[in-house]
């Protein structure tokens, strides 16, 4: 699914990211990458994503080579992950039927598969009734349901969160790490960058752990280590 | 697929509008104060071009004949005079109607005046009164006339020729002038509109600045962001001009007096004038918002398109 091969990431003028990480990710797992702040695990994310190009190695996305993806094919990569940031990133004055929509009216899905798909992933975050309100009318925690419903319209092979429930309290939290496991439950590969130790070690998955860039420890059912 | 995308390029667009209602009027006012610039330096254009026309219209210049042209051969030279393309009018004055003219147009000079009174005969011997339809062609007119077969029953090497060609020269120069100052101050106007439309547009789409970012991240291509913005400007373009065109008519009537005050004979109504140059005015408003909108926009928003 996922192949990071020598992979490297440098800042000007002397930080490094990310140096030489090598990893694979199978479809259908839960991997929860660890590590302290700094260490390399946004970047990661970034580089999924196609937000920043590696400065060495290569990466490959279910037999795409991203490495020196086009500009134009970017937004063909991004409608294909299914993306949850920690500071939500929702469309303020669009509300949550809007919200979720938007990322099928950007690749041109006709108005009735939006009709049909958008209720549908609303009622599996837990959001029914609530599609006409705005995201300041929603609690943290409703908010980040509807970034992740927004990140499953396209029926995403791979779920990339970025520290999910940093902003969450500990109910929500453990309200939104349930709905990924769900997600995942149903064969979407599921990357969660984290740094919540209750979290990770409740999870009983895969952990890879980074420390100033490298992978220090990858354990198939691992805990938070550091 | 195209119409459905555009269709919802139209959709946001005008979601943005309204649900940015408060950005859009500031935006609107802006465009319009610009346009308002733009227009008056227009109509301030179509008056001084008014001016000129009037004050060339009311120029003729008056060219004696000599001792040697009978009034049979001044009728055969104002035939030939008004086969000259750049000729607009030609009209034999007699010798008494030459007098009357030559005494009105030096009134303010006792000493010719005077010489006049101390002969006892008409010294003038009838001249040609000549209108042509540009201004600026009466030089070559006059050079024309001055060729072997006029000169001997004209004459103008005289001080009414040389009176004349200084008048024409006059007004041509002072033709020229309004029209560099009119260009020039026009050029300024539209300088500053520019930048302030164009500064309005930025801070506008700052505010989009996130929206965009996230728009990329949910796999947005650049110009399915970009396009709304685009209409978005569009539609500021073609509300500001409604707006602009229906305060126009009456700020014009408002201001006729003042005009009419300034120009006096030389004025004309402005309502009329900006109805004659509707077409004009409402295509340079459009032109001018519509590149300044869609332009900003364009600028504004690539800036934020590389997430």
């Amino acid at each position: 699914m996922i192949k990071f091969h020598q992979v490297s990431k440098y800042y000007k003028p002397d930080t490094v990211a990310l140096n030489k990480v090598s990893l694979e990710i199978k479809p259908g797992e839960f991997v929860s990458i660890v590590g302290q702040s700094g260490t390399g695990k946004t970047t990661v994310i970034r580089l999924l994503i196609a937000e920043e190009k590696p400065s060495e190695g290569r990466i490959m996305i279910g037999g795409w080579d991203i490495t020196d993806i086009k500009e134009r094919e970017v937004p063909y990569l991004r409608r294909q992950i299914g993306v949850v940031f920690q500071d939500f990133k929702l469309l303020k004055k669009k509300t949550v039927f809007e919200n979720v929509a938007f990322a099928l009216e950007t690749c041109g899905a006709p108005s009735g598969k939006i009709e049909h798909i958008v209720p549908q992933v609303i009622k599996i975050v837990g959001l029914e009734g609530k599609e006409g309100r705005y995201p300041y009318q929603l609690s943290g925690g409703e908010q980040q349901r509807v970034v992740i419903a927004r990140s499953l319209v396209h029926k995403p092979k791979l779920l990339v969160a970025d520290e999910p429930t940093g902003n969450l309290d500990s109910i929500n939290a453990r309200e939104i790490i349930d709905l990924l496991k769900k997600i995942n439950d149903l064969g979407t590969t599921v990357i969660l960058v984290t740094h919540d130790r209750d979290v990770v070690n409740s999870l009983k998955r895969r952990v890879i752990t980074l420390d100033q860039g490298e992978i220090i420890s990858d354990q198939s059912k691992g805990r938070y280590v550091l | 697929m195209f119409l459905l995308e555009f269709g919802r390029v139209l959709k946001f667009a005008g979601q943005s509008f309204l649900r940015n209602f408060w950005l859009s009027v500031a935006t609107i006012t802006i465009v319009i104060l610009a346009l308002f610039s733009v227009s008056s330096v227009l109509i301030f254009n179509f008056m001084t071009g008014h001016v000129l026309s009037v004050v060339e219209a009311k120029t003729d210049v008056y060219i004696d004949l000599t001792g040697e042209a009978s009034e049979e051969q001044a009728a055969v030279l104002v035939d030939e005079l008004k086969k000259l393309s750049a000729v607009k009018e030609v009209e034999f004055i007699n010798p008494e109607a030459t007098l009357e003219n030559f005494r009105q147009r030096h009134q303010d000079n006792p000493l010719i005046i005077q010489s006049l009174d101390a002969l006892e005969t008409n010294p003038f011997l009838g001249s040609l009164r000549l209108n042509v339809y540009k201004i600026e062609d009466f030089p070559v007119i006059l050079a024309e006339l001055s060729k072997k077969e006029y000169s001997q029953f004209l004459d103008i090497e005289d001080k009414e020729f040389t009176d004349s060609k200084i008048l024409v020269q006059g007004i041509s120069e002072y033709s020229a002038k309004i029209q560099r100052a009119g260009l020039f101050v026009s050029l300024l106007f539209v300088l500053i509109s520019i930048l302030v439309v164009f500064n309005t547009i930025q801070v506008g789409i700052y505010t989009h600045r996130e929206e965009i970012g996230i728009m990329k991240l949910v796999g947005a291509s650049n110009s399915f962001i970009r396009s709304p913005f685009l209409i978005e400007g569009i539609v500021y373009s073609f509300i500001s001009i409604i707006i602009l065109t229906a305060i126009l008519f009456p700020v014009l009537a408002f201001l006729q007096p003042y005009v009419d005050g300034f120009f006096k004979e030389y004025s004309t109504s402005l309502v009329s004038l900006m109805t004659r140059n509707i077409f004009k005015v409402v295509g340079v408003q459009l032109l001018v918002a519509v590149v300044i909108t869609v332009a900003s926009s364009y600028i504004a928003v690539r800036k934020y398109l590389k997430v």
